[in-house]
């Protein structure tokens, strides 16, 4: 219908997803020949968990409104450019080096919007802390399990047109569980987190969320006090210039 | 207690077989135990000891009452006080604990608040103020009992007889007084900023023909006739009753639209309850156009007129609900009414892209001082819009935080510089202690304004001795002659 092309006005509507990858080490028969010491996945995926699942996210499906994903690998990879056109939007691989992975995009046809780019550092070696970059030995990381590097966004459309906001609103996204006992997805934003990621598989939570806007507003507040006090100094200051000024002004 | 006997006396019973009756004999026999109480009260009470003694004391008449034997015995003395109110000096007495310390405050002096009224000067008079129907003497005699009487109006009319001039009213008066000041508050050089000066010109607006008006109003009010005040109630009542049955046609037209036009007429099942009829009369022309917007979420949707044309089903679907808009992450924003192009359309992208980077200019120092309080400022562990907001106020209010303390950096310099100015100026004339200023000079050479140093040169120039330079220029030749002073002096 012609009124299905017409946008909404003054409404936007967005879509969580998360975006990495998780690696795991190779098994000494694995490795042989290819000298590969590790092998990995990189996803787009839905930001919620389903249930007992061993995976980071996933839970809804977002072939919806993703039409198709664009992994673009190493160089050194045959066919680089992966395109995954059916979910789940993900690659496997192995390989022995972290590298940027250039992630595109493309939504379905209803939607009119170009595509989207997104990088992803693929992490191999387990987070540590400071910032040491050799990567640990072996039985340190084959301890620690496999690695987690996930992020998570939200995509946002405005002034959709109407047909694809019909398609948005007949899947509504799972939401993120309030808390999880599985470990927290670790971000190099947060490095206190580091303790909390490990010993599983991840889960993002709206714990999380509210954990960080707590963050802002406390660091918010620390700003907005000392704001008052430079003021009041300013204030004082200003005074005492204006009593010198007036002292040197006579005589 | 009373004994079995005397129960069964009482109670007509007779008396009992041995065995078919357990009474519990208290190993006391009816022997005059206690003295100075009957038997029968002392078997009434037992062996217990009257809880309350009865007090036996001289006859209550006439209490003297217990005078001067009090132990917080106060004594009070006749003594002067001053009242720090007062201009005149007079010394009145009056009776003061004698505890009391002599020297304080009078209570009510705090009391004698002294309002802050206008005064004119002669040249804002003569270019401001000047009015056809005041003389400027009436004026000032106004003003002078303004002053005298505290603005207080009422007051002042009272006791206003201008020697020659025509009778004034208390709204002639205050009229008078509130132009002045207005025209004084709008010319006179303000300290401060817009707002606060349209503030207090609204705390001066007086309008002659709106007082008495009102007032008159008033007077009627108070004046009205039996008769009247009947009248107004019942008409009261009859507005009331005409907007019950209206309330109830409108209920009535709508059930049957309903029941017409079927559920899917898109007239909403929650009504508007009306607070007035002009309300309900206003509504009407307003319903069609809510109905077109697509309106925030939380809005109730108003039964609609029965138009000629059938209600138009808009293919958007206006949606009522906040919970269907979280659900499916819909956030709705107010339209600005500007026209729609093409290019107005802004892409879709990923939230993380609209992190709000600050100013080149102080982006390093707002992530320095962000990462003082552990915020990452370039990234978000979970980018949601709620947090977006929170970063981007935090980043605004860092870059405030960051030019307040330049002010304050700047200001403190300039009050350094200022010093040791005075001190040296101050140790030149006086001669000695020469030594302070010349340290602080030496420091302050850093960065001062162009400004400061031509004024000081400019001061400096005044002086025929030799003084220290501020400016990095000067030799140190000039800086050894000073030292040589100092460890002279």
């Amino acid at each position: 219908m012609a009124t299905d092309r017409v946008r909404v006005r003054g409404l936007s509507i967005h879509r969580p997803i998360i975006y990495g990858n998780t690696a795991s080490l190779l098994t000494e028969k694995e490795t042989s020949p290819s000298g590969h010491t590790h092998k990995w996945t990189v996803a787009v995926r839905s930001a919620a968990s389903g249930p007992d699942s061993d995976i980071v996210g996933g839970a809804d499906d977002l072939g919806y409104f993703i039409k198709r994903v664009t992994f673009k690998l190493h160089d050194t990879y045959p066919n680089a450019a992966r395109n995954i056109d059916k979910p789940p939007f993900e690659v496997s691989e192995t390989g022995w080096g972290e590298f940027e992975v250039n992630i595109k995009i493309y939504f379905v046809p209803e939607a009119g919007e170009k595509q989207i780019t997104l990088y992803h550092h693929l992490k191999l070696h387990p987070w540590l802390e400071g910032e040491g970059s050799v990567p640990p030995p072996l039985e340190v990381a084959t301890k620690l399990g496999p690695v987690h590097s996930w992020q998570y966004d939200e995509i946002v459309f405005n002034d959709p047109f109407q047909s694809f906001l019909n398609i948005l609103t007949a899947h509504p996204p799972t939401p993120l569980p309030r808390t999880s006992k599985k470990p927290v997805p670790y971000n190099t934003a947060n490095p206190a987190s580091l303790e909390a990621s490990r010993g599983g598989v991840p889960e993002f939570t709206q714990a999380m969320e509210k954990e960080e806007a707590e963050k802002l507003e406390a660091a918010k507040k620390a700003v907005f006090m000392e704001q008052e006090r430079l003021r009041l100094r300013l204030h004082e200051r200003e005074k005492e210039l204006d009593l010198l000024k007036q002292q040197l002004g006579e005589t | 207690m009373t004994s079995a006997a005397d129960i069964r006396s009482v109670l007509s019973v007779p008396e009992p077989t041995p065995g078919s009756s357990q009474q519990i004999k208290k190993p006391v026999a009816t022997n005059k135990r206690p003295q100075g109480i009957s038997r029968e009260l002392y078997e009434l009470i037992g062996d217990s000891v009257p809880s309350v003694v009865p007090q036996q004391s001289k006859a209550r008449l006439k209490l003297k009452p217990n005078l001067g034997s009090g132990p917080p015995r106060s004594r009070w003395e006749w003594r002067e006080f001053r009242n720090g109110a007062r201009t005149d000096g007079l010394r009145l007495s009056h009776w003061v604990k004698a505890g009391a310390d002599p020297d304080a405050a009078y209570p009510f002096e705090h009391y004698n608040v002294v309002s802050n009224p206008y005064r004119y000067t002669e040249e804002e008079y003569a270019q401001l103020l000047e009015d056809p129907e005041w003389s400027k003497e009436e004026t000032d005699y106004l003003f002078q009992m303004i002053e005298d009487y505290d603005s207080r109006f009422l007051v002042i009319h009272d006791r206003y007889e201008f020697p020659g001039g025509v009778l004034r009213s208390l709204e002639d008066l205050k009229d008078r007084y509130y132009s002045i000041c207005r025209r004084l508050v709008r010319n006179r050089p303000w300290n401060g900023d817009e707002s606060s000066r349209s503030k207090i010109l609204g705390l001066l607006a007086f309008e002659k023909e709106r007082e008495l008006t009102r007032k008159q109003y008033l007077r009627s009010l108070e004046n009205r006739t039996p008769e009247q005040i009947a009248e107004e109630e019942a008409l009261y009542l009859e507005l009331k009753r005409l907007e019950q049955t209206e309330r109830q046609f409108k209920k009535d037209r709508d059930d049957l639209l309903r029941t017409l036009l079927g559920i899917e007429s898109g007239l909403s099942d929650i009504q508007l309850s009306d607070d007035s009829t002009l309300h309900g009369l206003n509504t009407m022309p307003e319903i069609k156009k809510s109905k077109k917007r697509i309106g925030s979420s939380m809005e109730i949707d108003s039964p609609s007129t029965p138009s000629n044309s059938m209600i138009q089903q808009r293919r958007i679907p206006i949606v009522k609900n906040a919970a269907f808009d979280a659900q499916h992450c819909i956030t709705r924003i107010d339209l600005p009414q500007t026209t729609v192009t093409k290019s107005s359309h802004q892409a879709a992208a990923l939230r993380s892209y609209k992190i709000p980077t600050p100013k080149q200019a102080v982006a390093t120092k707002v992530a320095q001082t962000l990462s003082e309080h552990g915020v990452n400022s370039s990234r978000l562990v979970m980018p949601t819009r709620e947090n977006l907001l929170h970063l981007e106020s935090l980043i605004e209010a860092t870059t405030l935080l960051l030019e307040t303390k330049k002010n304050v950096d700047r200001v403190e310099q300039d009050i350094r510089f200022m010093k040791a100015k005075v001190l040296r100026r101050d140790g030149q004339l006086g001669g000695e202690g020469g030594e302070v200023p010349m340290e602080v000079d030496q420091e302050a050479v850093a960065d001062d304004d162009d400004v400061g140093i031509h004024s000081g040169r400019g001061a400096r120039k005044k002086n025929a001795r030799r003084s220290m330079s501020m400016s990095s220029v000067d030799t140190a030749a000039q800086a050894g002659r000073s030292n040589k002073r100092q460890k002279q002096g």
